[in-house]
């Protein structure tokens, strides 16, 4: 049976040399692992688009590589190549049409890696780390767009060596999202920023920051007719936060929710408060998951309100989530992501990818 | 299915938001868990385009029903409710575990507190990186260690509140237009390069006509002036971050475990090449199988423009903050935190004087001695 297939169905039968059957709690909820993960933490995760035939995964990892390997439909995860950077990984994402990956790192430049010949250049530089990268494509214009520590964010023709366009942030890139023609980015020091990609990239609204505390992941959403229309942004403070950009009723229609805590809602004891360290739209749903410093993935309906699922607890925080580009196959990350400082870090422990038929269990609540 | 941990069935009408009738300007912190957790829009209007309703919200609120000695009254009950907001935000910051080295802000509208700057954990983690491989992680060990004991010294100073801390932070929150905030309009500060490709000139340059969230008017929102602020007011409030005796356990605060000594030597920075699957032999490539997976970062593109600016050189990642780590920081290495409170403006180096002035600390600058008397 087909494990990426519309009708849900674990076969245990032909994969079970890739789930662990250990009493440990890596992999409690018994999801696919990717062979070959990386040897450091992994910093991004994503999915080849739909003009790609199949799915490929990429991953960017702390170990200044990134990879890629080939889903196929039983579940079974083949590496395909893998290029380095000097410097980790922090981000990474496909061109439209699938042949080109992007990669953003800590040595200050970006790459485009050519899927085909399997070669790399840099197409980016910038003064400090850059954090988050995005590829672009518009009706009259295709661009990268880099989001960095140095507090700008560029656009680059990827043939040339300047930037198309240069924006100050005002402050470090923290996170950011592109769903065309809408692109948001959150700094440090609570800044989000909205901008718009019609005929050429400008800064559309800064708003006032949701949360109380350091930003730490975005991810856009948008309505009925497949617009983009609003964010989510989570915090380091085991909140996400779900904002429209123009809604009827602003005071009502935005909001936020506590996740990644532990003791549930009804305690008097002081929770554990975890960092909310991605957040991925389903891309059919509409609704959205979201990973956690508490090794947890919890998958939520925002238009209800209401949360779907929450997983069992992994051993290690979960670093980074994304969905392929059917939303049959929810992938998550399994590695330290540096929230309780470097003596928790064990450069031996193994670092998982773990995959999950993802077509059932995000069906917004109301529908069945 | 196996592995859900049993609360979905329950999920449903725990996690349903009660529309509230009651606004409420603050953000409930650690009230809300009777309520279940989805926050209501207990904070005004976040969206950003109808924020022309600049107005003080208890002045709203009250303003109709009440003379102006209530009014009074009013704005005493908002401000101990912020108050009470910051203290309790404080008390579950230092018992939730959660990351301390994060800015913070009681509210929507109201600006960053100062004494809290953002780090984010892929700058420490970078950091760390940085100085174990130049063998000196004792830097970075001692630069967290400052970090979180002036979040510790700030956070106690908050939650603890005497008066005149109560009256600094309340003049600092109120103070929201006064914020040095950077100059930028809507566009921001758009470079474009010449002579390159740029962005086609599209004749219609009607609004976003594909945007789901065109606004009616120009997209210059009246939000303007409600932009965040970046950083504290350089006036009104500052938290006397150092002077404070620092506790006999110096060790890391909540969240950062136990300190440990640290093993700098044998540590490894694995590779790829010991996993299957990757490397040059036996694996196949998309259409060419050179399998050349590593290394052939090519830069002809950039070498054939002479324009590219230079880029750093392999094992030398800079440092996570613009800046490579620089000499003055070890050079205070080998001076322990000192137990004294105050710094000769004499024994500090230049560097170590600007890192006092500014702000907030650059990582990877941070003095390691106490702040000279004159900048408290």
């Amino acid at each position: 049976m087909s494990l990426f297939g519309a009708t849900s169905g674990f076969s245990t039968g032909g994969t079970s040399m890739f789930v662990s059957t250990t009493a440990d709690n890596h992999n409690p909820m018994k999801d696919i692992e990717v062979t070959s993960p990386p040897d450091d933490s992994i910093s991004c995760l994503a999915f080849s688009p739909p003009t790609l035939p199949g799915n490929f995964l990429i991953a960017g990892s702390w170990a200044n590589d990134v990879r890629c390997w080939e889903v196929q439909d039983n579940g079974q995860t083949i590496p395909k190549a893998q290029q380095m950077h000097t410097g980790p990984v922090l981000d990474g994402c496909w061109s439209d049409d699938g042949s080109k990956v992007f990669t953003a790192s800590c040595d200050k430049t970006a790459k485009m890696w050519d899927l085909n010949s399997n070669q790399a250049i840099q197409i980016a530089q910038h003064d400090a780390p850059v954090k988050t990268i995005h590829w672009i494509k518009a009706p009259n214009y295709s661009c990268v767009m880099t989001g960095s520590w140095d507090k700008t964010l560029k656009f680059w023709d990827t043939r040339s060596p300047t930037p198309m366009m240069t924006l100050q942030l005002p402050e470090r890139c923290y996170c950011a999202d592109v769903v065309h023609p809408m692109a948001a980015v959150a700094t440090a020091e609570r800044g989000l920023i909205v901008y718009q990609l019609e005929n050429q990239p400008s800064e559309f609204r800064r708003i006032e920051s949701p949360l109380k505390h350091q930003h730490r992941c975005v991810a856009i959403f948008k309505d009925k007719v497949n617009k983009p229309t609003g964010f989510a942004l989570g915090s380091i403070e085991g909140r996400v936060a779900i904002h429209y950009i123009n809604p009827p009723n602003p005071a009502k229609d935005n909001f936020t929710f506590k996740c990644h805590r532990s003791n549930g809602t009804n305690t008097s004891a002081p929770q554990d408060i975890y960092a909310v360290n991605g957040i991925a739209f389903h891309p059919v749903h509409g609704t959205l998951a979201t990973v956690g410093s508490d090794g947890r993935f919890s998958f939520w309906d925002k238009d209800a309100r209401t949360k779907l699922k929450t997983s069992e607890q992994l051993d290690q925080p979960i670093s980074a989530c994304c969905f392929n580009h059917n939303g049959n196959i929810f992938a998550y990350a399994s590695s330290y992501d540096w929230s309780k400082g470097h003596e928790f870090y064990n450069p031996q422990k193994k670092n998982y990818i773990f995959l999950r038929n993802a077509a059932e269990e995000l069906k917004p609540r109301n529908k069945k | 299915g196996g592995g859900w941990t049993n609360q979905t069935t329950n999920q449903r009408y725990t996690n349903v938001i009660q529309p509230s009738t009651f606004k409420s300007n603050t953000w409930g912190g650690s009230r809300d868990q009777g309520r279940g957790f989805f926050g209501s829009s207990d904070f005004g209007s976040s969206g950003g385009s109808s924020s022309s309703r600049n107005a003080d919200f208890s002045q709203n609120r009250f303003s109709s029903l009440m003379n102006s000695q209530n009014i009074a009254d009013g704005y005493k009950d908002e401000e101990e409710r912020l108050l009470e907001c910051v203290v309790k935000d404080m008390e579950t910051w230092e018992s939730s575990g959660q990351w301390a080295l994060s800015s913070y802000s009681p509210m929507e509208k109201k600006p960053n507190v100062s004494g809290f700057s953002d780090f984010s954990p892929e700058e420490l983690r970078l950091e760390y990186y940085n100085c174990r491989a130049n063998n000196n992680i004792q830097n970075y060990i001692n630069s967290v260690q400052q970090l979180v004991k002036q979040w510790k010294s700030q956070l106690l100073q908050l939650k603890t509140l005497n008066a005149s801390t109560k009256a600094a932070l309340l003049s600092e929150l109120k103070n929201t237009a006064a914020q040095s905030l950077p100059s930028f309009g809507f566009g921001g500060q758009q470079t474009s390069s010449t002579g390159m490709p740029t962005f086609p000139v599209n004749s219609s340059s009607s609004s976003a006509s594909n945007f789901s969230f065109k606004t009616s008017s120009s997209l210059v929102s009246a939000s303007s002036g409600n932009t965040p602020a970046f950083g504290s007011s350089s006036g009104g409030f500052s938290l006397p971050a150092f002077g404070v005796t620092p506790s006999p356990s110096a060790s890391h605060a909540a969240g950062f475990g136990s300190s440990t000594t640290p093993s700098a030597a044998s540590f490894s920075f694995k590779t790829s090449e010991t996993s299957s699957g990757f490397g040059a032999s036996g694996f196949s490539g998309f259409g060419s199988s050179s399998g050349n997976s590593s290394g052939n970062a090519s830069l002809t593109a950039f070498g054939s423009f002479n324009a590219a600016p230079s880029h750093p050189s392999s094992g030398q990642t800079a440092s996570a903050f613009g800046h490579s780590i620089t000499s003055t920081v070890s050079a205070v290495t080998n001076t322990a935190i000192s137990e004294k409170l105050f710094t000769p403006k004499s024994e500090l180096s230049a560097e170590e004087l600007k890192q006092f002035e500014g702000k907030k600390f650059t990582m990877g600058k941070i003095p390691l001695k106490p702040p000279p008397l004159e900048l408290l």
